[in-house]
């Protein structure tokens, strides 16, 4: 699904040292900065296969929720920053364009330069006061910033109060066609996740990861923590607003029961599912937390039921997440620095 | 490395079984011809979250029409009917995939639509693969504000809810009246619309518009709030569930007038949740149901004779939805979305449980709405209003 490359973060050499022979085959392909390549070449190649409305539209929905679970990923999976609010910048995103597109009647792609400022201006106004706080009360007070933004929406006039806003124009106006509009989301989504990972990699992803396992120590070390959090804040909120406008695009009518507390939830379950700060990971997570409860529509009934037990089942067996993140560290360092690296 | 070969595995088995589950469907491949067969009629309805009670309601009461025409032979020289049920959880998301997943399928009408906000988002679906649209309970005005060709309503709509509400209000001597909805896009629509309708010289005085969220349990600011006003006749817009908790509570507050509800509301659970002798005397405009439809009687034997169950709100419309979509490609003696559209705009007179049917300029349905009250712990007939 996405162009990933997963080469070690810092440039060390490989994991899991197997003494007497290298890495097997199968870690070196999952290494393998070709991977991202072909999971882009798969998704890519998926409507060749099975192009009805109905696949076509749940392959959107998913290509929109990994980069939803991609942006989450930097606030949660790098920074370490516990956000249960995530869906207000989604919906800030999704509000700004569908608003800007049906009220003022411009294209949806000219929205994007408005959207990226506005969920910027979100991701301060949200972030500023309350990364000051630290771990519980960080998810307490994100999780009443959600809450207030979806009550907002559900309140204002220009939001169109609960039933919201319908009438929101394609990508490229009605010019796409489905096919069209998931070969764009595919295309858009990869950009995204690339970007994200190689931020992830950067001098700014290294002081994430800083923070993440230790601020103190980050602090004592130079480490501006306020400032880097708040950049993981704002690069989680202009992710997910842009995840907004495509979401906008491909609903065509949004109105605050998407954006419940629920969905906040969901994306931070595909980010722990798939593991936590690991590219790849947190892509399959989102694949399988968005295509899962369409797969098991044949139950009916006990869809959700199912859904659940998946849910616990994959925690029992994967407490450390379909596809963690590796630590790169030679024994020496990791006998050095105990368990603290995962 | 045991970990890396289970995802390995689990990967292949998930793209085999794309590939086999998808032969044919490709963007390369050809249109599969899905014109033999039974004609199916497709339906999204919340089965799950918080409006999955009403889905079996409405399902049954459609599966029962299905029954019943196929009985006679079907239609279009003997081709059967089969309904597909999607569920759209109330859920905009959910809505559209179950939409498309409908439209993939290859439905020739949509006779479902309950939650309006999650229905909104389906319109686009349908009208683009020009699928008719009966919706059979989904009545806020932004359905039909978009005017398109392929959506039919046959549930009252909200402003003629609204005024049927205000000609009550008035005529049961309200003088001093609060609205109360739950920012529900459906309830808000009909409480702005009654209160403007308020507002008009002759009528009630309007005390307040307040607002409730759904799903709490204590609504004692609100109660407070509105029995400043001094209401004597208060209209909640929303759902049964509050509607019964709001009731009890403004009763406990000590307030000693009337209450009217909307149709969300007309659940024999109202009066229960209201408890004791509180929901007694609870007016409520609502479209007929068959407990108050003179003949339904048959009507609702045969349906619980099918379903082993009383029949809810809105098996009666959904009912209708089929029937009339059944009527419709018999007359269009075609499956042609378009055609069976024309069909729908052409119907005279067609018996629904709401009355004779012809569609209006915006393809609603004209009045219909009645007032029901409380007796004995159930909605019952209190007049027509026309």
């Amino acid at each position: 699904m996405s162009a990933v490359e997963n080469r070690p973060v810092d440039g060390g050499p490989p994991v899991k040292p197997v003494r007497g022979r290298g890495p097997s085959l199968v870690t070196r392909l999952l290494e393998s900065r070709r991977l991202g390549w072909g999971g882009l070449a798969l998704a890519l190649a998926a409507p060749l296969v099975i192009a009805t409305p109905y696949a076509l539209n749940v392959m959107t929905s998913a290509a929109i929720f990994v980069m939803l679970a991609v942006g989450l990923n930097i606030v949660v999976g790098y920074c370490g920053l516990l956000d249960l609010g995530y869906a207000a910048f989604f919906a800030v995103g999704a509000y700004t364009s569908g608003v800007l597109a049906t009220e003022l009647g411009l294209p949806l792609l000219a929205t994007v330069p408005i959207v990226v400022v506005v969920t910027v201006l979100a991701g301060i106004v949200i972030g500023a006061p309350t990364l000051r706080l630290r771990s519980d009360y960080l998810a307490i007070v994100t999780l009443g910033f959600g809450e207030i933004i979806r009550i907002c929406a559900n309140n204002l006039e220009i939001t169109g109060g609960p039933s919201g806003i319908y009438g929101i124009p394609g990508l490229w106006g009605d010019a796409l066609g489905p096919a069209g509009f998931y070969y764009a989301t595919v295309l858009i989504v990869a950009l995204a996740v690339l970007l994200a990972a190689r931020l992830g990699r950067s001098r700014l992803g290294r002081a994430w990861r800083f923070v993440r396992e230790d601020e103190d120590a980050a602090e004592a070390m130079g480490v501006h923590t306020y400032k880097v959090k708040l950049a993981a804040y704002i690069g989680g909120a202009i992710w997910g607003g842009l995840a907004g406008v495509l979401f906008a695009a491909q609903l065509s009518a949004i109105s605050p029961a998407s954006f419940t507390f629920l969905w906040s939830a969901l994306v931070l379950m595909a980010v722990v599912l798939g593991g936590m700060g690991s590219t790849p990971g947190v892509v399959i997570g989102a694949i399988v937390i968005s295509l899962a409860p369409e797969l098991l529509r044949g139950l009916a009934d006990y869809r959700f039921f199912v859904f659940g037990v998946l849910l616990i089942m994959v925690m029992i067996v994967r407490p450390q997440g379909l596809w963690p993140h590796r630590s790169r560290e030679t024994p020496h360092t990791a006998a050095r620095s105990g368990e603290a690296a995962e | 490395m045991k970990p890396m070969r289970t995802v390995l595995g689990a990967v292949l088995a998930l793209s085999a079984v794309t590939v086999s589950a998808g032969c044919g469907q490709g963007l390369l491949g050809g249109d599969s011809d899905k014109d033999k067969g039974p004609i199916l009629l497709g339906m999204d309805i919340p089965l799950s979250g918080g409006s999955a009670e009403i889905g079996p309601y409405m399902k049954n009461g459609a599966q029962l029409a299905i029954d019943e025409v196929n009985g006679k032979g079907g239609v279009l020289g003997g081709r059967k009917l089969e309904l597909r049920a999607e569920d759209d959880a109330c859920d905009p998301k959910t809505a559209t995939a179950a939409a498309t997943k409908l439209v993939s399928a290859g439905v020739k009408v949509s006779v479902g639509g309950y939650c309006s906000g999650a229905t909104l988002p389906t319109l686009a679906i349908f009208d683009r693969a020009k699928i008719p649209m009966i919706i059979p309970v989904a009545n806020s005005t932004e359905l039909y504000a978009q005017r398109l060709k392929h959506v039919f309503m046959i549930n009252g709509t909200g402003d003629q809810q609204a005024a049927a509400a205000a000609k009550w209000l008035a005529k049961d001597g309200g003088t001093k009246v609060a609205v109360m909805h739950d920012n529900t896009s459906y309830s808000k629509d009909i409480a702005v619309r009654t209160a403007a309708e308020l507002d008009k010289p002759g009528a009630p005085d309007k005390t307040a518009v307040e607002a409730v969220n759904p799903g709490e349990s204590d609504y004692s600011a609100a109660v407070t709030t509105v029995l400043k006003g001094r209401p004597d006749y208060i209209y909640w817009t929303g759902y049964y569930a509050e509607g019964g908790l709001l009731v009890r509570q403004f009763r406990q507050a000590g307030y000693k007038g009337k209450f009217l509800v909307g149709d969300g509301s007309v659940d024999a659970k109202l009066a229960k949740i209201a408890g004791g002798q509180n929901g007694e005397g609870v007016y409520a405009t609502m479209t007929p149901t068959p407990q108050t439809l003179q003949g339904a009687e048959s009507w609702i034997a045969s349906y619980k004779q099918k379903f082993g169950a009383d029949p809810g709100p809105y098996s009666t419309q959904s009912y209708d939805a089929v029937r009339l979509a059944a009527e419709a490609i018999k007359k269009a003696d075609s499956t042609d979305g378009g055609k069976i559209a024309d069909a729908l705009r052409g119907l005279d007179g067609f018996q629904l449980f709401s009355g004779p049917l012809k569609f209006t300029q915006q393809q609603t349905i004209t009045g219909g709405f009645e007032i029901q009250v409380v007796k004995n712990g159930s909605f019952v007939l209190q007049e027509k209003v026309q």
